[in-house]
């Protein structure tokens, strides 16, 4: 699960080792990355049918050639940026261990390769998002990138985006 | 009632070959000194599985091989002897014997039976050596055994008795340990069948020789009487009739081997002959050994040299099959005979594959097996093509009819091409549940007729239809159910009588929709399952259980791994492995399992399994901006209500009066948290939904239209979502629920929902749908 974390560990020694590559997405006046192994595509937002009875941030599903993929706000469910949908509007599909899901960001940045020496831990913080999902922090000149163990995230309870028996 | 069970031939073949390789890949990485217990779990699965099908088509020689090699694997996999490279070694030459036994039965290639004895022996001393002595762990070489050296070696003792006389069979029968009355008891009863002579195997135990024109299922039905007949090892030493090879070879030479030609052939007759030995089924000459066959495959077509031999026999000198059968009658030392065997079973199996090829060829021409994955990707595609030529469809009545007539006349052909492509690629995937039901009959049949019992099977429901992926999945639990049923719910008639059932148990196999889901049961009216003793036998497994759980979670019991209260461990089943396999596989395909049982009634095991990618003809509805989709068949009728029937109870739960009967009125927008527009029902319209013996008016704004769709599962990328069973994609590409009508039937009644703002989930709801508009 925590492949960020776990490369991080077994590289330190190494030092100035590459730690991965990684999609930068912006979310509100926030820089976050993930990493682009579990990136399958990424598309703009289409009409999506609702779902009755799920949290505001499930926006619904759309069909992906033939597939029926949930999309999450990552803005709604943050309370971050303006939420508003147009045709500048992105969805990053992930594909995480076979399940497909799609996230809304306010806008995908660069692809970006960092090394383990850019990447610093993270202090203990309050935010809407839980630190367990963020495996570090990563600066690169002046700009900080917050690294999101999406597929934790994605598959935690929070998100509701599995049956509960189905988690673990 | 017959069926002509060819047709399912080829999907067991498939799974046996795919269980085999799955064994045998298993085997090979398997670390012998620290075995993987789940491996040995499911090598042992594997060969239960293919025991399984095999004895449902009546392949009783593939049947009894794995039957030996499950009871060794048994033993190994509950830890009662330990893993070995011999273990390893001859459970490989177990799989390739059994290969061979099944592409004997696919293209009647031919099976070398020397070969399938020797391994059986193997397994069986494997088995037995450990078990038996303690002191002698070792029976069998530390090497890996060579096949003929076991066929020698067992088959030494068996000259205590002179050779068979003619008809008669030559059985040797190794005895697990027993008291010396049992012993003595055993060789009166045998010396019935014919003549007995017992001696000392090497391994301490008592070897029995008989020569006997009875059959080997007599002597296991003799012994079971005193013994448990899995310990029993028979192997049959000899058939008079079977012509001693190196006999025959001299005949040959000295007849017929004169010319170049003939030494040549002299060959492939003594290949022939001895193939046909192994059936040890044929009476006098070879040509009727050939037509009795096993009568499951294609008669035996006589290898072409031996044809030729035979008739240049004629020719070159008046002698041949008489004077073969003389030389094969005269006493020869069926020892030598036996020990030899494996050096010509080399030769005849370096000739033999250049003979099953043309079979090969033509049985893969006419099927192909495509990977899942790849149909559906065709599906997916289709689907795709078909939304776009939706939309050129659309561009082109834009357009001006005359100036583009040819135009039009050229989308119109498209159209009907596109169609008859999707239901094409659609049909692919569906089939009748009767391809699995029909496999029952005979099945239930043998089993009942083993068992002593009297069953009569009644199939419901055989013609609904389901994804082929399921249907071949559903295959090998439906087998281990109805097995079960037979083998541990029917009663046997003594019993029955007793309790006051009618003689013949009733079992019964149904298939239907049933809420989003196809619903497969199994139901017997057996002893049904008795609480206490499950409750007992999963104490003394060491399992958590308490007096006071459910029924349910009781009955749920017996699909733990290693289960079962059978006292006897027949081949029929008992073993405690089924089950497990059972709930497995059901849920690899997402599906649930549900036992019901009363004492001394029956039991009914429910399977229920997603409708993934099954077909639903459906009413699509409109509901503010979205459609969804209501399966057809639960729709009674729809109607648009006048306002003198619309009545309140308390002035909140609504109702409508439609010929005589108050139905309650769900509001799908409140029960969903949807704006609309429409909120007064006599504006928009009420669709009379019937589940599960209720009815309910269902309040949605419009009606759509009545479509075929595809049925795709919300849960592969998502969760389950109440009062929706799955989801399907719309001619535009947009995707539409499909309403889970017993479960909104459900929801209407536990939340009792009016007007569409006054219920506490609804104002919950409410809150969100707020969010939900941008």
């Amino acid at each position: 699960m925590n492949m960020v974390a776990e490369e991080v560990e077994g590289k330190a020694g190494q030092g100035g080792s590459v730690a991965g590559e990684f999609l930068t997405f912006v979310l509100g006046s926030e820089a976050y990355g993930l990493e682009i192994l579990k990136v399958q595509e990424i598309r703009g937002y289409d009409a999506v049918t609702q779902i009755a009875n799920t949290p505001a941030f499930i926006k619904g599903v759309i069909n992906l050639r033939g597939k029926i993929v949930p999309i999450v706000d990552l803005r709604v469910k943050f309370n971050m940026g303006k939420v508003e949908y147009n045709e500048f509007t992105v969805v990053i599909i992930l594909n995480l261990g076979g399940r497909v899901v799609g996230i809304v960001v306010d806008g995908v940045s660069d692809v970006m390769q960092l090394e383990e020496s850019q990447i610093r831990a993270v202090p203990d913080i309050v935010a809407s998002i839980d630190t367990q999902y963020i495996t570090g922090l990563a600066s690169v000149g002046e700009k900080m990138f917050i690294l999101v163990d999406i597929e934790k995230l994605m598959n935690s309870q929070e998100m509701q985006l599995m049956d509960s028996v189905a988690m673990h | 009632m017959t069926v002509d069970m060819s047709q399912f031939y080829e999907v067991f073949f498939d799974e046996a070959e795919e269980l085999l390789a799955e064994a045998e890949r298993l085997l090979l990485a398997i670390d012998v000194a620290n075995p993987d217990n789940e491996d040995l779990n499911a090598i042992f699965r594997a060969a239960h599985s293919i025991k399984g099908g095999a004895a449902t088509f009546g392949f009783m020689d593939m049947t009894e091989i794995t039957h030996v090699l499950e009871n060794l694997l048994d033993r190994i996999r509950k830890h009662e002897m330990a893993l070995t490279v011999e273990h390893v070694d001859a459970f490989l030459a177990a799989k390739d014997v059994i290969e061979m036994e099944l592409d004997g039965h696919r293209h009647g290639a031919d099976v070398d039976q020397d070969q399938v004895a020797a391994v059986k022996t193997r397994l069986a001393s494997l088995t037995q050596a450990e078990a038996v002595a303690d002191s002698a762990p070792a029976v069998t070489p530390a090497v890996p055994v060579e096949t003929s050296q076991v066929s020698a070696h067992v088959v030494a003792p068996a000259a205590a008795l002179p050779p068979p006389a003619e008809g008669l069979t030559q059985f040797n029968i190794l005895l697990p340990e027993l008291k010396e009355k049992d012993i003595a008891n055993l060789q009166e009863e045998l010396g019935l069948l014919g003549e007995v002579a017992a001696s000392k195997h090497e391994s301490g135990r008592t070897l029995f020789t008989l020569n006997t024109d009875s059959s080997e299922s007599d002597i296991v039905s003799i012994c079971s009487f005193i013994l448990n007949p899995d310990d029993l090892v028979i192997t049959q030493a000899g058939v008079n009739t079977v012509p001693p090879v190196d006999a025959v070879a001299i005949a040959a030479e000295n007849t017929v081997g004169k010319t170049d030609e003939a030494a040549d052939t002299d060959a492939g007759s003594k290949v022939k002959v001895h193939e046909e030995a192994g059936y040890g089924l044929f009476a006098e000459d070879g040509k009727e050994a050939v037509e009795e066959g096993y009568g499951f495959f294609a008669p035996f077509t006589p290898h072409a040299d031996a044809q030729q031999s035979l008739k240049i026999d004629d020719n070159t000198a008046p002698i041949s099959q008489e004077e073969i059968a003389k030389a094969v009658a005269s006493p020869v030392e069926t020892v030598a005979a036996a020990s030899k065997a494996p050096a010509i079973a080399e030769k005849s199996e370096k000739r033999n594959p250049a003979k099953p090829d043309a079979g090969h060829a033509n049985a893969e021409t006419t099927s192909i097996r495509v990977g899942v994955e790849k149909v559906d990707q065709l599906i997916n595609l289709v689907g795709e093509l078909v939304i776009t030529q939706a939309m050129i469809e659309q561009r082109i009545n834009a357009l001006d009819p005359i100036h583009h007539e040819a135009l039009i006349n050229s989308v119109g052909q498209l159209t009907r091409n596109t169609r008859d492509l999707q239901e094409a690629v659609m049909s692919i995937r569906m089939m009748p549940m009767d391809f699995v039901f029909s496999r029952f009959p005979r099945m239930v049949r043998d089993l009942a007729g083993k068992l002593g019992k009297k069953v009569e099977l009644v199939t419901v429901g055989a013609a609904t239809e389901l994804d082929k992926g399921l249907i071949e999945r559903i295959v090998d639990p439906l087998t281990h159910l109805v097995r079960n049923s037979v083998d541990h719910g029917v009663e046997t008639p003594e019993k029955r009588k007793a309790a006051n059932k009618p003689e013949t148990g009733k079992l019964t196999l149904s298939a239907a929709h049933k809420g989003g889901s196809i619903v497969i049961e199994v139901t017997d009216d057996g002893a049904g399952l008795n609480r206490d003793k499950l409750l007992a036998k999963a104490k003394s497994n060491g399992l958590n259980v308490s007096e006071n759980m459910s029924d349910s979670d009781v009955y749920q019991l017996i699909f733990a791994p290693g289960f079962s209260t059978a006292e006897v461990v027949t081949d029929v089943s008992g073993r405690g492995v089924g089950m497990d396999v059972v709930k497995r596989n059901i849920a690899a395909m997402n599906g649930s399992i549900d036992i019901r049982s009363a004492m001394g009634y029956g039991t009914t095991i429910a399977i229920s399994l997603p409708l993934t990618l099954a077909i639903l003809d459906g009413m699509s509805v409109s509901l503010g901006s979205s459609v969804y989709v209501i399966p057809l068949n639960l729709i009674v009728e729809t109607l648009q209500p006048r306002a003198e029937d619309m009545k309140t109870v308390t002035g909140e739960g609504r109702m409508v009066h439609v010929r005589g009967e108050y139905l309650p009125v769900i509001a799908l927008h409140a029960l969903f948290g949807q704006e609309t527009e429409i909120l007064d029902p006599t504006q928009g319209v009420l669709v009379l939904i019937e589940a599960e013996g209720k009815k309910a008016a269902l309040f949605v704004d419009a009606l759509v239209g009545q479509q075929q769709v595809v049925i795709k599962s919300l849960e592969t990328n998502f969760r389950k979502i109440q009062g929706v069973s799955g989801a399907t994609i719309m001619g535009d590409g947009s995707v539409a629920l499909i309403l889970d009508v017993p479960a909104l039937i459900q929801m209407g009644q536990t939340h009792n929902y009016l007007t569409g703002a006054t219920s506490f989930a609804s104002k919950a709801v409410q809150t969100i749908s707020k969010e939900y508009t941008q």
